[in-house]
């Protein structure tokens, strides 16, 4: 899988000038096109393979998962969805899941871009030092904070409720969050909010009316990175929800193994369907970023 | 409760204090539906232990890893709720933990002292640290109130989740850790004798691998696994269970006795010999059971967890083949050659805190689920338990019969890592996995000696 | 209010509940956690002060060494290999054709797939009995190549280096791509006119241009390459004798598996020195423009 990657970049290097183009959209010549255009075909089909390996994976009986890894299921069990969607409890699972992300996500991105505005745009006293604490928080292996945060938010009583994943969800991504959108909105030319500014929309106006639009891409990113880490989220789910109606999904999904041995068919059927909600998210978020995109040059 | 680190820590932090102060009452309510410590045990259930039947009901939680579709958990689970139906004045909180979590959600609620009143713990280490740390109480009076179950479990059965003469649990499994599977059909083929002895052992070995049929089936990645299953019996039959009672107490035995070493070295002869396939570290023990199951491999050491494995993923036919015994005898050797490695698996453990009226129904909960009643129900689940009950053979599987039965007859001797601490139970997994590659057996037997003496404190 | 105050008083709003979510829940588990390190706990029952004692002990560990050096292979696998293939992906994906879309979906989907998934997968690539590269070396020729991929220490990290760079290449891709956007078709047409060629215009406009999100991936790709274990542990366990053992495992397995709670939360507290000297280090490195 290396290798293909490799040779795109060989051919990257070639010279690729096209009259009448700008370089960018018409990155190599036609000749070599279709080469690099199979080269990535190939890229793709491998790296959608571990999908197309868990659906089928999900229809195959214990016997065939382990025997014949990698051939299409004899008969296909519809029912190992309808068992594992039971016995693990899916539904709800999937229902505080969706709240528990989503409430997440928004605060992140609403803290994270506005923080970024600020530590991006403006100055103040200690600046550096607030950035260093924020690198911190991205290397903190989050297993050695399960203690303290269980004692702490137990007695500050959230504990077992929603707000006991939200919060500490939204605090370890708020970093990556500030990062990135910083880092997008230090490339975006000032104009526009010094135009805002001179108007008189006041920071919170230029923030909202200007910044915010601007920093779409970067919060599409966003989005996506989180979600599929709040949703994903296994070590904070399972210590710090106690009540069984309040459960999310991962939880669901690690439920069929005795501790020797797993039951692959319903683990793979019920991982099938906690999987779609963050393709389908991944999807509309590219779109998200891409629109960014012709907005941005149309403004350019 | 409280540890000196969280006292002192808490009161470190200003800003939490400060939220702490004004999220104090949700911070009860959060407690209580957690039903641990607190809140219950303050005034309610005073006055419900001298007046059960006010209308007030008691509340309880129970915390198992027992969460999935395999017959043991249903079997477990169906007690709990038979328990549930038959106590209506028990508001039951059961929780289902992963067991790939379990441990690590345990481990953070004791560091909070916030235990549910009644879990699972595995014996041996897990629950002598819940013992060491004050955090659960015996169920001695339990067993007394019903003789006729207490003297039904199997010799030694309570011994690992017993301390100072009183039982805090009662195995809800057993396990067997090396049984000896042998394919008979491949014997058969190859006309090759069941070993019983060690050269009889080494025979097959050379002739299975002159047919290109792996001898012994290996998936070690999971490294306790050739520790408990192939060491602890081999080094049993080696040493005696005396000497490493005394090596593992580090009184009066080194695992740097020459026996030990030998014991480790007879591993590494398996190694040189080829007697498992390639690769043998680097695959689980679910893999290594589907190769011997799918006639690969002539011969596997594993335990009665296999029992399930194999019948879940092997077909009918494949497993008429699978025969078991005992690991082969070493002449000269000090331990009883009729004899398995094993123990008792875990069991429903007592949280302390737990009193009054709350603590009868908390025992007869843990006999709800390990009393008579649900060891018949776990024997028929295919699962081996410490306690004379017959399986019903129209439910069980012929294997697993064969098993059990087997189990039944024979010694048990220790299992490593139920008796040693986790460090050096730690060591002597990566040490096995270095024996295959290129450890020597000297250098394994120091680790393991400084591990265990350091970790006791000797 | 006057202009400054007004100033003043929204960057304390844009500020302060950010900081103040983000220390209670992650400044303060950090400096609990370091706390911990100083006492030997076994996270139950009585705990007891040692000092640095445990510190001075993870310092002394080969194995912890051993682990660092395990890591440090990854962060380097994950910065130069991760970073330049999406770098190289996001300026051929750039356009909204069907095509495009697809790749671009494609490359990313590793990522919504369950590490179990993943590693069990690539478990069978390096399988040594039914392994696809050990079939494939042997069906062109290589048999000699034929390695027990996962199991041989000399070689399990490099072994284990490539799925993790292949599976996460996607939130990169998306990184880069949504960076990328800023650079205006006046920059593409100034690069035109100038007869730039292709890998020139590479270097010297869009990695400038996009230098800060270069700089964040970097961080992102220390951080996550330390903290990450998931996909090599469901591979090799760590091992065979912990040749794969990563700082987290390390710390994971004292902490929640061998009982030393105290030492546990003294190796994370040396993770975050030692990542932070690792961040630090490549952000003095990258200082240019």
């Amino acid at each position: 899988m290396k290798m293909t990657t490799d040779g795109s970049l060989a051919h990257k290097a070639g010279p690729a000038q096209n009259a009448g183009r700008p370089a960018l959209s018409r990155p190599f010549k036609p000749k070599w096109a279709w080469l690099s255009n199979l080269v990535l075909l190939i890229y793709a089909l491998l790296t959608l393979y571990p999908l197309l390996w868990l659906f089928l994976s999900s229809f195959k009986t214990n016997q065939e998962f382990f025997g014949k890894p990698f051939a299409l299921p004899s008969t296909w069990h519809f029912d190992n969805y309808k068992r594992a969607w039971e016995i693990a409890g899916i539904g709800p699972a999937f229902l505080n899941s969706v709240i528990v992300t989503i409430s997440a996500i928004v605060l992140t991105l609403f803290l994270g871009t506005l923080t970024a505005y600020v530590v991006s745009r403006m100055n103040f006293r200690f600046k550096g030092l607030v950035m260093s604490l924020f690198v911190a928080g991205m290397l903190i292996p989050i297993h050695s904070t399960l203690v303290p945060l269980f004692i702490m938010m137990n007695k500050i009583g959230i504990l077992d409720t929603y707000a006991s994943l939200i919060l500490p969800y939204a605090a370890f991504e708020l970093p990556v969050a500030i990062f990135v959108v910083g880092a997008y909105l230090t490339s975006v030319p000032k104009d526009l909010e010094e135009a805002s500014m001179i108007d008189g929309n006041g920071y919170w106006g230029t923030f909202f009316r200007v910044v915010a639009p601007l920093a779409v891409p970067a919060m599409a990113t966003i989005f996506i990175l989180g979600f599929l880490r709040f949703w994903n989220d296994f070590a904070f789910a399972l210590v710090f929800i106690n009540n069984q109606a309040l459960k999310t999904l991962p939880l669901s999904l690690s439920v069929f193994s005795d501790g020797y041995g797993t039951d692959y068919s319903l683990t793979t059927a019920a991982m099938s369907i906690a999987v779609i909600p963050t393709i389908v998210i991944y999807l509309i978020f590219q779109e998200q970023i891409m629109k960014g995109m012709v907005a941005g040059s149309v403004k350019g | 409760m409280k540890k000196k680190p969280v006292s002192l820590t808490a009161l470190a932090l200003a800003a939490t204090t400060l939220l702490a102060a004004c999220g104090n009452d949700a911070s009860n309510n959060a407690a209580s539906s957690n039903a641990a410590s607190s809140a219950p045990a303050s005034g309610s259930s005073g006055a419900s232990a001298s007046a059960p039947a006010s209308g007030e009901k008691v509340k309880l939680s129970i915390w198992h890893n027992f969460s999935g579709d395999d017959l043991r958990a249903q079997a477990v689970r169906a007690q709990i709720d038979k328990f549930k139906a038959a106590h209506p004045e028990i508001e039951l909180d059961a929780q289902a933990i992963p067991p790939d979590g379990y441990r690590q959600r345990l481990k953070t609620v004791a560091a909070a002292g916030e235990m549910p009143d009644v879990f699972f713990t595995q014996s041996g280490t897990s629950i002598q640290e819940f013992y060491d740390g004050g955090l659960i109480q015996p169920i001695t009076p339990l067993l007394d109130k019903y003789p006729e179950w207490k003297n039904n479990f199997m010799e030694g059965a309570l011994d690992r989740l017993s301390f100072d003469g009183q039982a805090y649990a009662t195995p809800l499994s057993g396990s067997a850790t090396s049984l000896f599977f042998y394919n008979k059909s491949l014997f058969d083929k190859y006309q090759v004798k069941v070993p019983t002895t060690w050269d009889e052992l080494m025979t097959a070995i050379k002739t299975f691998n002159d047919n290109k049929i792996t001898p012994i089936s290996l998936g070690n990645k999971a490294a306790w696994l050739a520790q408990s299953s192939i060491l602890s019996s081999l080094a049993d039959r080696v040493t005696g269970t005396d000497w490493f009672l005394k090596a593992a107490s580090q009184d009066g035995a080194s695992f740097t006795d020459p026996e030990f070493v030998q014991a480790l070295q007879l591993f590494k002869d398996l190694s040189e010999a080829k007697a498992f396939q390639t690769g043998a570290n680097s695959l689980d023990n679910t893999q290594m059971e589907q190769y011997f199951v799918e006639g690969k491999a002539a011969m596997m050491i594993d335990g009665s967890w296999a029992l399930t494995n194999m019948a879940a993923t092997g077909t009918p036919e494949q497993l008429d083949q699978v025969e078991v015994t005992v690991l082969p005898s070493l002449p000269g050797g000090k331990g009883d050659p009729n004899s398995i490695s094993g123990g008792s698996g875990g069991g429903m453990a007592l949280s302390k805190t737990v009193t009054g009226a709350k603590l009868d129904a908390a025992l007869e909960l843990i006999y709800a689920i390990g009393g008579p009643e649900g060891m018949q129900a776990i024997v028929n689940s295919n699962s081996v338990v410490n306690y004379k009950v017959e399986p019903d053979q129209a439910v069980v599987t012929p294997l697993f019969y064969k098993a059990f039965t087997l189990f039944k007859s024979v010694k048990l001797t220790p299992v490593y890592d139920a008796y040693l601490t986790s460090a050096a139970a730690d060591v002597i997994n990566n040490g096995l996995q270095d024996l295959l590659l290129t450890g020597k057996p000297e250098a394994v037997a120091k680790k393991l000696q400084d591990a265990q003496a350091q970790a006791l404190g000797k | 209010m006057t202009n400054s105050g007004r100033l003043r008083a929204f960057i304390a709003v844009g500020l302060l509940p950010t900081l103040f979510i983000y220390a209670v829940f992650v400044l303060v588990p950090i400096v609990w956690s370091a706390y911990y390190g100083f006492f030997d706990w076994k996270g139950i029952g009585a705990s007891k002060f040692i000092g640095f004692d445990n510190y001075a002990e993870a310092l002394g560990d080969p194995i912890f060494w051993k682990a660092f050096k395990n890591n440090l292979i990854i962060v380097a696998a994950s910065i130069f290999g991760q970073l330049p293939i999406a770098l190289v992906l996001s300026l051929i994906l750039r356009k909204s054709t069907f095509f495009q879309r697809f790749v671009r979906s494609a490359v990313f989907m590793p990522m919504v797939v369950a590490s179990v998934v993943i590693g069990m997968i690539w478990g069978y690539i390096y399988h040594p009995q039914i392994g696809i590269l050990n079939f494939l070396l042997e069906q062109f020729g290589l048999g000699s190549w034929i390695r027990d991929w996962l199991g041989d220490p000399s070689i399990n990290m490099y072994a284990v280096s490539a799925p993790v760079i292949w599976a996460n290449i996607g939130p990169y891709l998306v990184l880069f791509i949504a960076a990328i956007q800023n650079i205006s078709s006046e920059v593409e047409d100034a690069a035109k006119i100038d007869g730039a060629v292709k890998s020139k215009w590479l270097y010297m406009i869009v990695v400038p241009m996009i230098w800060d999100t270069i700089k964040v991936a970097i961080v992102l790709c220390i951080s996550g390459s330390l903290k990450a274990f998931d996909l090599i542990y469901i591979m090799t366990g760590g091992g065979p004798a912990q040749s794969t053992e990563l700082l987290a495992t390390y710390m994971y397995n004292n902490t929640f598996e061998v009982f030393r709670y105290g030492y546990g939360s003294a190796v994370s507290t040396l993770i975050i020195l030692i990542s932070m000297v690792l961040v630090l280090g490549s952000q003095l490195l990258m200082r240019r423009k």
